[in-house]
């Protein structure tokens, strides 16, 4: 039978949204299964069966959660260090793209030059190590928040993006005998919020699941992440180890496990909350991404 | 007027070096925003690239920075010892595996998505894809292996709960454990986390194909497969090209789709180390933990010196056979 081209459309348009309907369906429903089982009562998730919804509903893992120094703790320095960390790396980036951003700037191409060596080669984990290490920066808040202070990727959007500012609010600020760093804050950044606003959701995004430079440069437990936490699970629970073990750790029905689970959602909460409005910058993001290569 | 300029030109130095400093004075707080940047890029990103000296050296810790400088040179003993390690083999092979790995599935994902992405019509369905998509890129790796045990482990994990109940395998599959299944998760698992984020760079190639091309095609009978081959993919060759060279100038780190370094360490473990084991984590072992910072330099360096070749020679060979490149 010889189909026409409008069967033969069809067909294929059926094939690609049932391809796509389960694509999707794979990405969303592993968030949905971690939702759930955070919900779920911890020594009976270990049964399993739980696929749709929660069987046993449960707070228990949220409470125990709060309760728990270690997990407590590492949630705090995380919300800390996302603050601190997108702060610093969004100013001290902006007050350096802002003195690049002159055109008239004396040593501009020599400047350009250091920051695109920069951007493509790096010394490695191990020198860098020493260098924090002479810096007396392992150990502490710190080697979260300077060594992430200045983003040179976002450092060359940023150059881009103030040099379109017209020139001209910027003239009748001289007029006044305003000083450089006064227009920065009072003129430059307040028109600059699109930007302010990319940078904050992608340096914030970056600091909330980091845990490499926790695992790297810091020993004190009081330090830790939150991501650091649950790659401790992780790691521990990847060697083997049964349910039996995970279920001797319980107390009132809570889990290691469902504790970890709970977690997993805390962790990537405000990630779903500020995705509407990383999407609408994103796009942009990646295309001046593209870009820079 | 062109006496005049001779004129200046003759006075020119002395003139030009106080106009110098009279600029240089105007910009001076300009150069201290500058500056400040330069001095992080020198402590943070210039002095760890002479600290690469130390792989050429026996340099110990507790010497500090000067130590690099100061401590004994022995030439190429670090990178023999590597090459006379007896995991030396086993480690290359999983991290050229991993990187081939990702080469061959995870980079054409992403342009296989947006090409289906592109043949739907139904605009509020392909959003929804779409936004779904790309979520996972923004989800840590920790929260993906996370996820991963809660599906894939032996004793808790769905699947296997699952697979189990309906009597499909009378054995838990071992998949986060047993190393001939490693290459698979990690590889899986890059796809799954970016190639929704990789899909917009494409689908913005496609959407910038002039809709003419379509229309007149149309006209000359062509059929959708050969409208996708002879002009959707011919429309999105600049930027493939583009995106694979970057690939493959990071790949050995994991290329765009994710850290090979965060999957070995994440997904890696006691049972599946004969091919989770990677460089990055070796260095990190032997470097970090054991405080054999010489040899684990070393062994970073090998990995570094390959990578810039890799990248410039793919950008040579994808200017002399495409015409596009990088720089």
């Amino acid at each position: 039978m010889q189909l026409s081209q409008k069967q033969k459309d069809r067909i294929m348009d059926t094939m690609i949204y049932a391809l796509l309907a389960i694509l999707t369906l794979s990405m969303l429903y592993p968030f949905y299964y971690v939702l759930i089982l955070s919900f779920n009562k911890g020594t009976d998730s270990l049964l399993g069966g739980v696929y749709l919804w929660p069987r046993t509903f449960s707070f228990e893992n949220y409470a125990r959660f709060l309760d728990d120094p270690h997990w407590y703790r590492a949630f705090l320095v995380t919300i800390m260090r996302t603050l601190a960390g997108t702060a610093l790396g969004v100013l001290f980036t902006c007050l350096v793209a802002y003195g690049l951003s002159h055109r008239d700037l004396l040593f501009r191409k020599g400047y350009f030059t250091v920051i695109i060596f920069a951007m493509y080669f790096s010394g490695g984990l191990i020198p860098y190590y020493v260098v924090l290490r002479s810096l007396g920066l392992l150990n502490t808040f710190g080697v979260y928040v300077i060594p992430s202070m200045l983003s040179t990727f976002f450092l060359l959007i940023a150059i881009s993006f103030f040099q379109e500012i017209p020139s001209e609010l910027k003239e009748s600020a001289y007029m006044d005998g305003a000083t450089e760093l006064v227009i920065f804050y009072r003129i430059i950044l307040p028109v600059s919020m699109p930007l302010i606003a990319t940078m904050s959701l992608f340096l914030g995004v970056g600091q909330w699941n980091s845990w490499l430079d926790s695992a790297y440069f810091v020993q004190s437990e009081g330090l830790r992440t939150l991501a650091f936490r649950m790659m401790e699970v992780i790691n521990k629970s990847n060697a083997p180890m049964d349910a039996i073990a995970v279920a001797n750790s319980a107390s009132a029905g809570v889990t290691s496990y469902s504790l970890q689970v709970a977690a997993m959602v805390i962790s990537i909460a405000p990630i779903v909350c500020v995705y509407p409005f990383l999407q609408r910058f994103f796009i942009q993001g990646i295309m001046l991404g593209s870009v820079k290569g | 007027m062109e006496l005049d300029t001779r004129v200046t030109g003759i006075k020119g130095k002395t003139e030009q070096r106080t106009q110098f400093w009279k600029r240089f004075k105007k910009q001076k707080t300009l150069h201290l925003f500058v500056g400040l940047g330069m001095i992080f890029l020198l402590v943070f990103a210039y002095t760890p690239m002479f600290g690469i000296l130390m792989a050429f050296k026996q340099y110990s810790i507790s010497t500090g920075i000067k130590g690099i400088f100061t401590s004994e040179w022995v030439g190429l003993k670090h990178f023999k010892e590597f090459f006379n390690d007896y995991q030396f083999g086993t480690i290359v092979r999983n991290t050229l595996a991993l990187s081939l790995l990702k080469i061959l599935f995870a980079f054409p994902a992403p342009i296989l998505l947006a090409i289906l992405l592109s043949e739907v019509k139904n605009l509020k369905f392909k959003r929804f894809v779409q936004t779904i998509s790309y979520l996972p890129h923004f989800i840590s790796w920790v929260v993906v292996a996370g996820i991963a045990f809660a599906f894939l482990s032996t004793d808790i994990g769905m699947v296997n709960r699952a697979l189990l109940g309906l009597g499909i395998i009378d054995k838990p599959l071992d998949i986060l454990t047993n190393p001939k299944y490693f290459w698979g998760l990690a590889t899986g698992s890059a796809v799954w986390k970016e190639m929704g984020w990789w899909t917009i760079i494409f689908l913005a190639a496609i959407a910038g194909i002039n809709p003419s091309l379509y229309e007149a095609a149309q006209i000359d009978g062509a059929g959708r497969l050969a409208r996708i081959r002879h002009i959707t993919f011919p429309g999105m060759k600049g930027t493939i090209v583009v995106v694979l060279i970057l690939t493959i100038g990071s790949i050995l780190g994991g290329g765009l789709v994710g850290s090979n370094f965060e999957q070995a360490f994440l997904f890696g473990n006691s049972i599946n180390n004969p091919t989770s084991e990677i460089v990055q984590t070796y260095a990190f072992k032997v470097g970090l933990r054991d405080g054999r910072f010489s040899y684990a330099a070393a062994i970073d360096l090998i990995q570094s010196v390959i990578s810039v070749i890799l990248i410039f020679s793919s950008n040579y060979i994808a200017k002399r056979t495409s015409g596009s490149s990088l720089f």
